[in-house]
């Protein structure tokens, strides 16, 4: 490999990274405002994303709604459900028996449910194409090749993400929420509504997966496994320290950049690894992750 | 052997930009018993957590019996002689009362294989029945933990402290929540081991009532500092005490 | 003994609830235990070799089950990583005896150690932080082992499959489900034994103080960490057993097996089994095998009916279906 070709594999690497990282960061913001407010790893972010892709391919391609339709009502329906799935089927399992290993395996069986579906209504059975959202036109960036979706892609994701941040920094809900991930008790005492807030936070995370879900699918082979992805987005969260929002976004850009990467130097066959690879090795150099701090010590 | 079973020097604690504990000196004598108290938000508890080696101080020395346990981890304190409670039940909620107080044991139930494999083992099983007798729990041995009413189940955090063999034992708020006929009966049980089994003790406590009665010496934190020292009688009278407590714990004494 | 320091609590009514009455159980327990070793002594005798083939699984299943009741039920800790230590027994076991020609009782040990050596590696390093990083780093672990066993052409055949070739003792050789099947079910009962002998021990007894309060825990000198640690050890080593179990009788493996749907799998049946107790690991694994067994005519509501199980039974039998009738059974008897 000459020193022109690694210095042309960077640029794309970056380049390409920086695209696909938005979106798992996204991903990872998504799960990690769960696990702040909640400390519930949510397993079926993925198969979010996964449902809410086959929702916005429904509605576009079998019921031909315009896309300014197809996109507020796939956000909206992924923010119902999540919300719903949060106050009809997590509250439940909490008050049945409050352990936290429970609700993981309540998202676990949501993940399964969700993926069984798809399958089950035909459209998860053929690998399937978004169709072009916008026509996708080659622009170079140094010697980086990268499309105008491409750009769209990470232009929305980053407005997204600044949307997020200005909501949990200066609305109210955003305090409230924030009050929530770091005493329950306390802010219960002082009259927020935990399950009101705990739907919130669902219906965002849901919203936000399927905003990923959205940027995603043009660029990706539809199949009912797509969502995998939220591996990626895992290995992102722990990256950033799992509690830390902007270290969700700079893992998901990292982990774009570093699966670029091991694509262009290593091997495609390879990805699979990065994420498994980029965790174990963020457990063993710095296991808070690059933003989180130590983790609170538990009040005895 | 020193004649201090505890001895801490200099302790503070920094949570981020705050100072819970400042330059904080305690001896513990051993054979006696010993209160920590002070109003709400003083520091006791953080350091009751570093003597027990569940909080990492900023600075400062503990000594157990001579020996430098600054840096030993929390696990490393039951083989050491040192037991604790804790001021919000940590219980094993969902075992019986028999097992929390054999996981109690569990630093002497490891003596020969036989012993470690064992559901009961030999050398610890009689010891376990004496402590459930003691504490009036040998009826509600096969009784979940977390089924126990609240005084049961203080008790029963004592009674698995207790199958630690102490020589030292941390006792973080042992009255609260216990009615008046209960702390009598704690005030007895905590005079009977130190006078008689010779167990040193250490209690953070807000109820004055207990404090005042058993203890032989009684240390003042205000703000991370401390403020007195000394027998319960000199405590009481102590202006900067009495300033200090204006308006809130004195309704106790 | 002093007694009279503890006359001014209440003493206990004469007869409290959750006094278990230890003669009648262990009777039933004995009885129990009586039938289920006679059923699986008369079953080569009755039943078909595809009977038999069902009945192997099923007690691959148990052992696998067992394994993750130690590390999830015992531990409290989740791990998502069963398949693949599950595929790391079967590969390590079927090498031993396909390239080395080891006897199969040696090559069985050295499959659980080799599982059980890895699964302390990830455990010591996900560990390091909070308590669910294990379950992330090894879901990511299953995925990526999942890789190796499909890439990885010269050991395991990659996408090709590994013929496993009979388990060999001697000049005796285990061709067929009945032959395998006396092997089968003493390695079975050997783990049903260790997981009981485990657990009634002082390491199971701090394994469930872990699960129950890890400040507690380590109040109690118990190494939380250390425990925590012993524990998925353990639980890989238990599924690397079952994997060497079933290269007794497999002469056939492939990657497509051990993937996150067998991990979801067994955690369906400890789940439904009921968390935290031996009987419920293996009476789930008999059950729901069974259940998955003719499932396994319709693939496609497979996933559904797995997710709908695990949601329903975290949100009204937390306990699991064996605790689940017990407390209806005991309701009903109380009018």
């Amino acid at each position: 490999m000459t020193i022109d070709v690694v210095f042309l594999f960077l640029q794309q690497g970056v380049a390409s990274g920086l695209v696909i990282g938005s979106v798992y960061a996204l991903i990872a913001l998504a799960i990690v405002v769960i696990f702040k407010t909640s400390e519930v790893p949510n397993f079926s972010q993925g198969e979010m994303v996964m449902a809410a892709g086959y929702i916005a391919l429904y509605l576009l391609v079998f019921r031909s709604m315009p896309l300014w339709i197809v996109m507020p009502a796939t956000i909206l329906a992924a923010y119902a459900g999540a919300a719903l799935f949060r106050r009809l089927v997590l509250n439940q399992v909490a008050r049945a028996n409050g352990s936290p290993v429970n609700l993981v395996i309540a998202t676990l069986g949501l993940s399964y449910v969700l993926r069984g579906f798809v399958r089950q209504t035909g459209f998860g059975d053929t690998p399937r194409s978004f169709p072009p959202v916008i026509e996708p036109q080659s622009i170079m960036i140094g010697q980086a090749a990268v499309t105008t979706l491409d750009l769209v892609i990470l232009t929305t994701a980053v407005l997204v993400m600044a949307a997020f941040f200005w909501m949990f920094k200066y609305t109210k809900i955003g305090r409230a929420m924030r009050a929530v991930g770091m005493n329950p008790k306390a802010a219960q005492l002082v009259g927020v509504d935990l399950t009101r807030i705990h739907m919130i936070v669902w219906g965002l995370s849901g919203g936000i997966s399927a905003i990923a879900a959205l940027l995603i699918s043009p660029k990706v082979l539809m199949t009912a496994d797509m969502g995998s992805i939220v591996t990626m987005g895992f290995a992102a969260a722990i990256v950033g320290g799992f509690t830390s929002l902007p270290g969700a976004v700079v893992g998901g850009f990292l982990i774009g950049i570093i699966e670029n990467f091991v694509g262009l130097f290593i091997s495609s066959r390879a990805i699979v690894l990065a994420p498994f690879v980029a965790i174990m090795l963020v457990l063993v150099i710095r296991p808070q992750g690059l933003f989180g701090g130590r983790v609170e010590i538990k009040k005895v | 052997m020193a004649e201090n079973l505890l001895e801490v020097t200099d302790l503070t604690v920094r949570f981020g930009g705050l100072t819970a504990v400042n330059k904080f000196d305690i001896a513990v004598q051993r054979g006696t018993i010993h209160a920590l108290i002070g109003p709400n938000g003083a520091g006791k508890s953080t350091t009751f957590n570093c003597i027990s080696r569940f909080y990492e101080p900023t600075a400062g020395r503990i000594l157990l019996n001579g020996v430098d346990v600054t840096r030993s981890p929390a696990s490393a304190m039951a083989g050491l002689g040192v037991a604790r409670t804790f001021q919000n039940l940590e219980l094993f909620g969902e075992l019986t009362v028999f097992e929390n107080v054999m996981i109690g044991a569990h630093v002497h139930a490891g003596r020969s294989w036989a012993d470690a494999l064992s559901a009961r083992p030999s050398g610890v099983v009689d010891h376990i029945e004496h402590l459930l007798q003691r504490t009036g729990l040998t009826a509600y041995r096969n009784t979940v933990a977390r089924n126990l009413d609240f005084g049961h189940q203080k008790l029963l955090e004592l009674a698995r402290a207790l199958a630690i063999r102490p020589r030292l034992l941390l006792l973080d708020e042992p009255a609260a929540g216990l009615r008046n006929r209960e702390i009598a009966a704690l005030d007895a049980l905590l005079t009977d081991l130190c006078r008689r089994e010779g167990i040193t003790i250490l209690l953070v406590e807000h109820v004055m009532q207990l404090v005042m009665a058993i203890s032989d010496r009684v240390t003042v934190l205000n703000f991370g500092t401390k403020i007195a020292e000394g027998t319960p009688d000199e405590v009481r009278n102590d202006p900067s005490v009495i300033e200090a407590y204006l308006g809130q714990e004195m309704v106790h004494a | 003994m002093s007694d009279k320091s503890v006359l001014m609590f209440p003493r206990p009514k004469s007869d409290t609830p959750g006094l278990a009455k230890p003669g009648s159980m262990l009777l039933t327990q004995g009885a129990l235990m009586a039938l289920g070793a006679a059923a699986l002594i008369v079953l080569p005798f009755l039943v078909t070799g595809y009977v038999l083939y069902i009945a192997n699984l099923l007690l691959v299943f148990i052992v696998l089950c067992l394994g993750l009741h130690l590390v999830i039920g015992e531990t409290g800790q989740f791990a998502l990583a069963h398949a693949a230590f599950y595929g790391i027994g079967i590969y390590t076991s079927g090498l031993a005896g396909n390239a080395l020609g080891w006897p199969f009782p040696l090559s069985m040990l050295l499959a659980g150690l080799v599982a059980g050596a890895v699964g302390l590696v990830i455990g010591a390093v996900a560990l390091r932080m909070r308590d669910i990083y294990l379950a992330l780093a090894t879901f990511a672990f299953g995925e990526a082992m999942q890789w190796v066993f499909l890439n990885w052409d010269q050991v395991t055949g990659g996408p090709n499959g590994l013929r496993i070739s009979p388990a060999r003792l001697g000049s005796l050789e285990v061709l067929t489900d009945r032959q395998a099947y006396p092997v089968v079910v003493i390695v079975a009962l050997l783990m049903i034994v260790l997981t009981v002998v485990i657990s009634r021990s002082r390491l199971g007894r701090s394994f469930r103080a872990v699960r129950e309060s890890d400040v507690a825990a380590m109040a109690m000198g118990i190494p939380v960490r250390r425990a925590k640690i012993t524990a998925f050890g353990l639980s890989a080593f238990y599924a690397g057993i079952a994997g060497s179990m079933f290269a007794t009788f497999s002469t056939y493996i492939h990657p497509d097996s051990l993937g996150f749907q067998t991990t979801i799998l067994v955690l369906t049946m400890v789940v439904v089994g009921g968390l935290g107790s031996i009987t419920g690991a293996v009476g789930g694994a008999i059950v729901f095998g069974l259940i998955s067994e003719f499932l396994r005519q319709t693939p496609s509501y497979q996933e559904i009916i797995y997710g709908l199980i695990l949601i329903v039974f975290m949100m009204y039998a937390p306990r699991g279906l064996f605790a689940f009738v017990r407390d209806l059974m005991g309701r009903m008897a109380r009018g």
